[in-house]
C-alpha cells in the first residue's frame, strides 16, 4: 500500500483530464485521430499507475534504464506534438483573423475614400484658393 | 469651404485630391504604401510620390501614434488594418484595394520611411509598359552607389545567393521592398506571410509561376529616419524560422 496516495493522485489526474476532454468533445468534432490518441494515453496512465513495474519491464526491453526514464522520453515526445499543433494551430487562426481584417479594412477604407476624396467637383473650387498660394510655392 | 465642414483637418496636399481627377501619364499605376507607426515622415514621403503618381493607396497597419491622421491630410487612398498584422499582409491588403480600383494596371510597392524614389518607379514602370516582363524588381546591387552599409551588403548578397528561389531567377537582391507588378501578376499574387518573410514569400511565388521577372538598379536613400525604422540584422533569423516552419505547415 505504499503507492497509494500517489497512485490516487494520479489517477483522479488522469479522471479528471478525461472528464473535461468530454466536456469538450464537440468542439474538436473532425479530430477522431487525436481522440483516439488521447483515449489510449488516458488508459496507459491508469495502468502504468496501477501497475509501475510493468513500465519498468518495458523499458529495459527497450533498453532504457527506468520505467521513469521511458515515461519522461515519451513525456517529451508529446511535448513537442503539442508544440507543434498548437503553432499550426495559431497560424490557421492567424490567418483567419488576417482574412477578416483585411475584409473589414477594404470595405472601410472604400467607404470613406469615397468621401474624402471623391467629393472633388464641389471642394476643387474652393480648394483653388488655397493651391494657388501653394502652387507659388511649388 | 463647404467641404472642410466634414473633415476640419488642414489639406496637406499640393496635388488635387481626387486620384481620377488628375490626367497624369501614370494613371493606370497604383502606389501600394504600408505604414506602421511612421507618422514622423509619411506624409512627406506620400506628398511626394503624389507629384509624380496620383494614385497611392496607404495601408495603415494599426499604427499606435498618429500615422492615420498623417495619412488622412494627404490625397492618398486610406485603408486602417484595425489590428497590427504585419507588412507582408499590409502589402497584400494594399494590392487587393488596387486592383478593386478601375483602370489599375501596374501596381508598385513603395516603403514609407521615404528610402525609395519615385524616378525609380517611373524607370521600372517603363519596363513594364515596353511588355518586357511582368515583374520589376528593385536592386540594391546591380550598379554600386555606396549607399548600402557594407555589412547589410553582405548579409542581403548572402541571403540572395543561398536562397535556391532567387539564385534561379538570378536576383541579387531578394529583400528590396521597391517592385512593380504588372496586373496579371497582381492577381495572382496571394501573400500569406504576414511578418517580414513576405519577400522571400514573394521571390519563392515568382521562382514557381511562369512570369517574366527582371531587376532594375535602384537607389536607396539611408537616411538617419529609414535607418532607425529598417530591419534589423538579428531579424533575419526570424524571417528563416517564419519560412522553414511554412514549408513543415504545408506538409
Amino acid at each position: 500500500m505504499k503507492y497509494f496516495w500517489i497512485q490516487l493522485v494520479l489517477i483522479v489526474g488522469s479522471v479528471s483530464m478525461a472528464l473535461v476532454f468530454i466536456r469538450t468533445w464537440s468542439q474538436a468534432k473532425n479530430r477522431a485521430w487525436k481522440r483516439i490518441a488521447f483515449s489510449l494515453f488516458v488508459v496507459v496512465n491508469v495502468y502504468a499507475v496501477l501497475r509501475p513495474t510493468d513500465v519498468t519491464w518495458l523499458a529495459h526491453q527497450l533498453g532504457v534504464g527506468r520505467g521513469t526514464d521511458l515515461v519522461l522520453y515519451v513525456m517529451v515526445l508529446a511535448m513537442g506534438f503539442l508544440t507543434l499543433n498548437t503553432f499550426l494551430r495559431f497560424r490557421s487562426l492567424e490567418k483567419k483573423i488576417t482574412d477578416l481584417a483585411r475584409t473589414v479594412a477594404i470595405n472601410e477604407g472604400m467607404r470613406h475614400n469615397d468621401e474624402r476624396l471623391s467629393t472633388e467637383p464641389g471642394a476643387e473650387a474652393a480648394v483653388t484658393a488655397d493651391a494657388d498660394s501653394d502652387s507659388v510655392k511649388a | 469651404m463647404p467641404a472642410q465642414d466634414v473633415t476640419p483637418i488642414t489639406e496637406h496636399s499640393y496635388v488635387p485630391l481626387s486620384a481620377g481627377a488628375t490626367v497624369s501619364q501614370y494613371d493606370d499605376v497604383w502606389l501600394v504604401i504600408p505604414a506602421y507607426n511612421e507618422g514622423q515622415v509619411i506624409a512627406d514621403v506620400v506628398e511626394g510620390a503624389r507629384k509624380t503618381f496620383p494614385n497611392i493607396v496607404v495601408v495603415d497597419d494599426g499604427s499606435t501614434d498618429d500615422s492615420a491622421e498623417h495619412i488622412a491630410t494627404t490625397g492618398a487612398h486610406l485603408v486602417r488594418h484595425p489590428v497590427n498584422l504585419g507588412q507582408g499582409a499590409a502589402l497584400q491588403t494594399g494590392l487587393k484595394y488596387a486592383l478593386a480600383q478601375p483602370g489599375a494596371r501596374y501596381f508598385a510597392t513603395f516603403d514609407a520611411d521615404g528610402q525609395h524614389q519615385t524616378k525609380d518607379v517611373e524607370t521600372m514602370v517603363g519596363v513594364l509598359r515596353r511588355d518586357e516582363a511582368d515583374v520589376v524588381l528593385g536592386s540594391r546591387f546591380i550598379e554600386q552607389n555606396g549607399q548600402v552599409p557594407w555589412i547589410k551588403q553582405v548579409v542581403l548578397r548572402t541571403a540572395a545567393a543561398v536562397s535556391p528561389t532567387a539564385r534561379k531567377l538570378k536576383l541579387t537582391d531578394a529583400h528590396n521592398g521597391l517592385r512593380v507588378l504588372s496586373r496579371k501578376a497582381a492577381e495572382q499574387l496571394n501573400i500569406t506571410m504576414n511578418g517580414m518573410a513576405h519577400a522571400s514569400e514573394l521571390v519563392g511565388f515568382l521562382a514557381g509561376s511562369d512570369l517574366r521577372v527582371t531587376e532594375v538598379p535602384v537607389d536607396i536613400l539611408y537616411t538617419e529616419y529609414s535607418r532607425s525604422k529598417g530591419q534589423s540584422l538579428i531579424n533575419g533569423v526570424n524571417i528563416i524560422f517564419d519560412i522553414s516552419l511554412r514549408e513543415r505547415g504545408r506538409r
